[in-house]
């Protein structure tokens, strides 16, 4: 009996060297293709860096109107975001790389999943961009408007609107991304209803008097139109 | 600048006329009485030019038609044709720098259609009607080779105030020529000036939206004779609070964008010198009184608070220091010096130039600038008469001109006071 324990055990060292054996020129590519995305992403990293440094980048995004991403991140610049991006993506291709040398059917399946998934995250990309950009114009023209109207609460109103596109775009966003749903949809519809119930009561209540004095002066504006402001601009 | 096709409708009306020495555009919302005067004083012009007056196709009075007028002239003196004309397109829209340049290229395509040697534009009501004015704008472009006829309205304190802060003193400095009102809006075109709009160089869809913000630059720039014709005092429209940043900004963008423009022009212009007038200004009486400047101050005060962030992408912070100082003042101490409204209007307009923000935010962010300008002005005027306002404007011109090389260090290295 003690014999053929051995030797059950000797089969299964031997099943288990054979097949660690078999993974260890995969493992050696992987670690090759990691150190080489490594490099690569490196290397690359320093290019986009330096190319992005030359092209004013900073200033220019401050300029088109992204000046919040310096806020995400306080400690780094949009011109090293993108270049740290960029580095992070190659690595995480050559893990891919690295990983298919290992296992080719379970690469290929999360290759295919990835991919599956990457047009979702470029829609949800470019709705986040585009919001941001339009709850900016719209913030600041809503600003400058009220501003201009004599508006007290010309600030509020504006950062409303901000709020309002951007809590939209993010919804968009994730939806895009198939990011819990249900939870979405009712966490968007509670928050922009509550924001534009917020800014209703606001402009309701606070205006309250400036609408009653508006409305005065229309009706009075027929019997005093002989008083009249001296200055002409055009 | 691609002239504007002339409407189908309007070939036939033209046809009877064949052609004309002048054209000129009526815009102002004259009677016929007024009409049949303005055409007697065109006839006076020596000479005896061929003259087709264009009037807005809305107005036309039956009474008044081209088969009368030319049967009443057709033996003696100038031969002057009424022609309705659909000066005002029915797609152009409803903000006055904009329907105005539309009237204008509609004027235009008349003339070239007609081979004129020149053409007026008669925008303006009168407080009171001196037909002679408008054969004053006329006779320089025919009979003195003057290129462009400019108005010079009598002053009121309070009147023409856009012209009086940004657009007379800016011209002044920029191109070297005093000219009081450089946008007119009654104006005479000879050909050669309307020839040179249309040159080979230039972007034809800039130009061609606003000519009258390119008109006196041009014939500076191109060393075109210049004169002015003194006329009454003008009726102007009443201020509509809701909307002066649309105006600022409808009038401003063409003037700033003629500026990046012509910058080789007018950076090299050093000092200004007068237009020749044709006659004596007007002067007109003035009633001494108090103005209400709170609710501008108010606005300013208002912009100064809300609007800072806006104003630092595009004002020094020397600039945003002086304003918040001077929104601390009370209405009486409240004065705005003009050395920094000219660095703000400079400011501004270079800001316009790099695009910093949206155009037309900037140019209505400007709007409380421009108020609290208006009400220290007004402080400043208040019980002044007409010397005292001549001296004012000579003040602020003068500002604008000893500010130049201001404009000139930050247009040619914006990057370096970049704020």
């Amino acid at each position: 009996m003690w014999s053929q324990v051995k030797q059950e055990l000797a089969q299964s060292t031997a099943r288990f060297l054979t097949r660690f054996i078999g993974l260890l020129p995969g493992i050696a590519a992987l670690i090759v293709a990691l150190l080489a995305s490594i490099l690569l992403a490196w290397i690359l990293a320093t290019i986009v860096r330096r190319l992005l440094a030359s092209m004013h980048f900073d200033q220019r995004l401050a300029r088109w109107g992204f000046p919040s991403l310096a806020e995400w991140s306080p400690l780094q610049s949009p011109t090293l975001l993108v270049a740290q991006g960029i580095a992070t993506l190659v690595v995480v291709a050559g893990i891919l790389i690295g990983v298919a040398a290992v296992a080719p059917e379970w690469t290929s399946l999360l290759v295919q999943s990835v991919f599956a998934y990457v047009p979702n995250v470029v829609g949800a990309v470019l709705v986040l961009v585009f919001g941001s950009i339009v709850a900016r114009f719209l913030s600041r023209s809503v600003l400058i408007g009220a501003v201009n109207l004599n508006l007290r609460y010309a600030r509020l109103l504006s950062v409303g609107v901000r709020w309002l596109v951007v809590v939209l775009a993010v919804a968009m966003a994730l939806e895009h991304l198939r990011i819990a749903p249900g939870i979405v949809d009712l966490a968007f519809g509670i928050l922009f209803g509550g924001i534009v119930f917020a800014m209703a009561l606001a402009v309701g209540l606070g205006s309250k008097d400036l609408v009653t004095k508006s409305l005065e002066r229309d009706a009075q504006k027929g019997s005093d139109e002989h008083i009249d402001e001296p200055f002409r601009h055009v | 600048m691609q002239v504007e096709p002339i409407p189908q409708e309007v070939q036939e009306k033209i046809e009877v006329v064949e052609s004309a020495d002048l054209v000129v555009g009526v815009l102002a919302e004259l009677n016929p009485e007024s009409l049949v005067i303005l055409c007697d004083a065109l006839r006076t012009l020596s000479g005896s030019p061929r003259i087709a007056v264009l009037r807005d196709d809305h107005a036309v009075d039956p009474a008044v038609n081209i088969a009368r007028t030319n049967s009443e002239t057709a033996e003696k003196c100038a031969a002057t044709f009424l022609v309705p004309w659909p000066l005002l397109r029915p797609d152009t829209p409803d903000t006055p720098m904009l329907s105005m340049s539309a009237a204008y290229q509609s004027v235009f395509a008349a003339s070239e259609k007609l081979g004129a040697r020149a053409c007026c534009v008669i925008a303006s009501k009168l407080e009171t009607l001196a037909p002679d004015w408008v054969r004053q704008l006329a006779q320089p472009l025919l009979e003195d080779d003057v290129d462009l006829v400019v108005p010079r309205y009598a002053r009121h304190k309070f009147e023409g105030l856009l012209n009086s802060s940004i657009i007379a003193p800016l011209m002044r400095c920029l191109y070297g020529r005093r000219i009081h009102n450089p946008l007119g809006p009654d104006l005479g075109v000879s050909r050669r000036l309307f020839e040179k709009m249309i040159g080979n160089d230039r972007n034809a869809r800039m130009v061609g939206e606003h000519p009258i913000a390119s008109l006196a630059p041009t014939a500076v720039c191109e060393n075109l004779q210049i004169c002015e014709v003194c006329v009454g005092a003008r009726i102007y429209p009443p201020t509509d609070w809701m909307n002066i940043s649309s105006l600022l900004s409808q009038i401003l963008s063409p003037i700033f964008v003629d500026m990046e423009r012509n910058a080789a022009c007018w950076q090299r212009m050093r000092s200004s010198l007068p237009v020749p007038a044709i006659c004596d200004p007007v002067r007109v009486s003035e009633d001494a009184g108090t103005v209400d400047i709170s609710r501008m101050v108010e606005s300013f005060r208002l912009g100064n608070r809300d609007l800072e962030e806006i104003w630092g992408l595009v004002l020094p912070p020397s600039t945003l220091v002086e304003l918040r100082k001077l929104s601390r003042l009370s209405l009486e101490q409240f004065r705005m010096p003009d050395e920094l409204w000219v660095r703000i209007v400079f400011d501004f307009a270079l800001a316009h130039r790099l695009r910093t923000i949206n155009r037309d935010h900037l140019l209505k962010s400007m709007t409380p600038l421009y108020l609290a300008w208006v009400a220290s002005y007004a402080h400043d005027l208040e019980t002044g008469g007409a010397t005292a306002l001549e001296q004012r404007l000579e003040r602020l011109s003068l500002a604008y001109e000893s500010g130049k090389p201001y404009l000139v260090s930050r247009w040619r290295w914006p990057d370096r006071f970049n704020p």
